[in-house]
């Protein structure tokens, strides 16, 4: 290659093109489907935008209807601590002082804030005096109670309290409320609004993070501002613990032996068959039949969280034996081979290979498993987790035992009372699954990544 | 073929270590292996050729019962090793792969360090009771496999993380750490670049002075360079068996002679 051509092109006319043409030139069946391509892009980018809209407005729905569960309106006023009433044996036994009901400490908190309300110079006009004390919650009077039972040197002191203001009120400060809403409620009157302002500016009514709405029972119809999901959070972790320490064992050994061991017949089969067709069994004829085996026949507490756990874990297992098994399938055959070929026995090859290998899926699985079983509803209605429980249950491993209720049953529960505050505290509710949910699949994502290995 | 020298090539030793009689192979219906006799010498490399499919991976997966993981396959006939009945109700498979090592077409270490890889047969087995009496049959059987001056420094290291040929060596060393009496290995080359394949076949020829070697191979080359008798396999049948240098230079039948001049592939 000396001539000075050899950096040129050969030269080639459209004679010496081929019978397709020029590529520089677009073939019609090209431009088709070009065409059909860009129609199948745009489809799929289509329904992911849909997709991320629904998750969008869902989500900001929820954000804005709940977030201000996570607020609270309380009040804080004196309150004197009258010993002639509140122990009229006048001995501080404890056992005498009970007799004083909530009813005695409602109308020594009322005399107490309305004297305040003097002291500071605020005007209670238009309001009357059982006006103003239901503007503090119907729980309070039974929680100062409770802190001078434990307490009688309390008795005749007068004290700093800090007490739930009215559900109304709190839905004024969230804006739930209004002069509007309030002219047609027999709960509260515009009047009280008014005084709320001042009681506001005076500093007496705030607004601060609601511990108790993580830490509190549930409380009945006319306390929204009282209810909690201390009791659902007990009931669900305890029954994720339990349906974690029943399923994961079962389900590994099963998968295991019906992917490494059984030998594959007519039998086997049918048992995979029933397996898959288990997962796919609608979750309440679980609770059906966790009513009928483990209450009715094994005797088992109702709305205990170990009935609940093992609802769960029948409706869990089937789910994760098809992830473990799925999980198993993907080992490579040659790691099996590579151990059985230097003599390891089938359950060394299994549990020095084939498991560890498989680790990451089945954890993933089982997660993702977990992660059904706690937003699951429908089964634990009908093994009575649905009842009002206000007492926590016990420590484990008694406290398995004890009645108790279940995050998205208290969301339940509390869709369906009628004061607007429970719908608030239902968002809220959602909010706080949401974020379990939230923790565990990324858990089970950082887990993939941690263990998966390349080989 | 007149580099190799096949007829200097002399079988060492005649003492049988594997006798195969009428063995056949099913795989459900399938009849795969019809009636092979085969004797398999010790301190011999035996290389078994033939077409795809025409049974060598199933006869050496017979040999140490690898077979038995497969559901639909059936063996009958009578392999002995050493005069035991390898098939015997009494033998148990495990105890029978640590006398019968394989190496396998593709390389499949373990997911796990070097060390790990060739310590964990001697382990299962109980061979060391000490970590030094282990560390030393790791470093004697990566040196026999010709891979201890290439990973002496990183023990640690994923086997995985291994060129090809390296990882078919390690599958080697991990192979002959259990000591087996035995050596198969279904086209331990296959996957190997030419030098690497030439360091494999020099260590199959040291490997032959402890074991006795069986070898599958495609490549007649491979066949005639490395091994003292051949055997090949047409259609599920044993065609011919012999010295290696009778079969390369005068086969009596004539399909082994269309296969090795290439006629039937
Ligand atoms: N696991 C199996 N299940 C069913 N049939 C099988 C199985 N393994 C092999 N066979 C059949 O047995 C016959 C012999 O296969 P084998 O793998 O022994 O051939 P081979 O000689 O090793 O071929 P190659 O040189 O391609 O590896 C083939 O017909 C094959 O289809
Ligand atoms: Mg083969």
């Amino acid at each position: 290659m000396t001539d000075a051509t050899a950096n040129q092109m050969p030269a080639s006319g459209p004679a010496a093109r081929s019978k397709h043409g020029s590529i520089l030139v677009q073939a019609p069946s090209m431009r088709a489907r070009n065409r059909a391509e860009a129609r199948f892009k745009a489809y799929g980018l289509a329904a992911i935008v849909l997709a991320l809209t629904m998750l969008a407005i869902m989500l900001t729905t929820i954000l804005s209807d709940g977030l201000s569960a996570f607020r609270q309106a309380s009040l804080t006023f004196p309150v004197t601590l009258d010993a002639a009433t509140l122990d009229k044996s006048g001995n501080r036994d404890v056992a005498e002082m009970s007799k004083a009901t909530t009813v005695t400490y409602g109308k020594v908190m009322a005399q107490s804030f309305v004297a305040h309300l003097v002291a500071q110079g605020i005007s209670t006009e238009g309001v009357s005096e059982k006006e103003l004390a239901a503007m503090l919650s119907k729980d309070a009077p039974a929680a100062l109670r409770n802190d001078v039972l434990a307490n009688p040197d309390l008795l005749g002191q007068t004290i700093e309290v800090t007490v739930l203001a009215n559900g109304r009120i709190d839905g004024y400060l969230k804006g739930r409320v209004t002069m509007e809403s309030a002219q047609k409620d027999s709960n509260i009157s515009p009047e009280q609004l008014v005084l709320s302002d001042a009681l506001r500016k005076a500093g007496i009514l705030t607004s601060g993070f609601n511990w108790g709405f993580l830490k509190n029972p549930d409380a009945s119809d006319q306390r929204p501002e009282a209810a909690g999901l201390g009791v659902a959070m007990i009931g669900s972790a305890y029954m994720m613990v339990l349906v974690l320490i029943i399923t994961l064992p079962i389900g590994v050994a099963a998968s295991v032996y019906l992917e490494e061991f059984a030998p594959k017949n007519k039998w086997t089969d049918l048992i995979e068959v029933n397996i898959s067709n288990l997962a796919a069994v609608p979750s309440i004829v679980f609770g059906i039949l966790g009513l009928a085996v483990f209450i009715n026949f094994a005797g088992f507490p109702q709305s205990s969280s170990l009935v609940g756990a093992f609802v769960l874990s029948l409706m869990t297992l089937p789910t994760i034996i098809i992830a473990t098994r799925a999980s198993l399938k993907a080992v490579p055959p040659s790691i099996r081979d590579a151990a059985l070929g230097v003599g390891a026995s089938k359950m060394q090859t299994v549990a020095h290979h084939v498991l560890p290998l498989a680790a990451p899926g089945i954890l993933t699985g089982t997660i993702l498993g977990l992660a059904r079983a706690l937003g699951e509803t429908a089964p634990l209605l009908l093994i009575g987790m649905v009842a009002f429980v206000d007492n926590y249950p016990s420590a484990p491993a008694e406290g398995v035992l004890d009645p108790a209720t279940a995050l998205p049953v208290q969301i339940y529960t509390w869709v369906q009372r009628s004061d607007p505050a429970f719908v608030e505290r239902s968002n809220g509710a959602i909010i706080v699954l949401l974020l379990f949910l939230m923790v565990m699949n990324v858990t089970a994502i950082l887990l993939r990544r941690r263990f998966e290995r390349r080989w | 073929m007149n580099d190799m020298r096949l007829l200097e090539r002399a079988v060492d030793t005649q003492v049988n270590k594997i006798t195969a009689r009428k063995v056949q192979v099913y795989y459900g219906q399938n009849h795969a292996l019809k009636d092979v006799d085969v004797d398999i010498l010790d301190k011999t490399v035996t290389a078994f050729i033939g077409p795809s499919g025409c049974g060598k991976s199933t006869f050496l997966r017979c040999l140490n019962r690898m077979n038995d993981t497969i559901a639909v396959c059936r063996v009958e006939g009578r392999i002995d090793l050493e005069g035991e009945d390898i098939y015997d109700p009494r033998v148990d498979p495990v105890q029978l792969r640590a006398k019968v090592g394989m190496v396998f077409q593709k390389p499949n270490p373990f997911p796990k360090s070097i060390y790990d890889n060739v310590a964990y047969g001697p382990k299962i087995h109980g061979l060391a009771r000490k970590k030094a009496d282990l560390d030393e049959i790791v470093e004697s059987s990566l040196r026999k496999a010709a891979l201890w001056n290439e990973v002496k420094d990183r023990l640690d290291a994923p086997g995985t993380g291994l060129s090809g040929g390296q990882q078919q060596r390690l599958c080697i060393a991990r192979a002959i750490a259990t000591s087996p009496e035995v050596l198969l290995m279904d086209e331990p080359c296959s996957a190997l670049d030419p030098i690497a394949t030439a360091q494999v076949e020099e260590l199959i020829d040291e490997l032959r002075s402890q074991f006795s070697v069986v070898i599958v191979t495609h490549s007649m080359q491979q066949a005639a360079r490395v091994s003292q008798r051949t055997a090949f396999f047409h259609l599920g049948s044993l065609v011919e068996y012999g010295e290696t240098g009778q079969i390369f230079t005068n086969p009596k039948d004539p399909r082994t002679e269309s296969y090795i001049t290439g006629r039937i592939g």
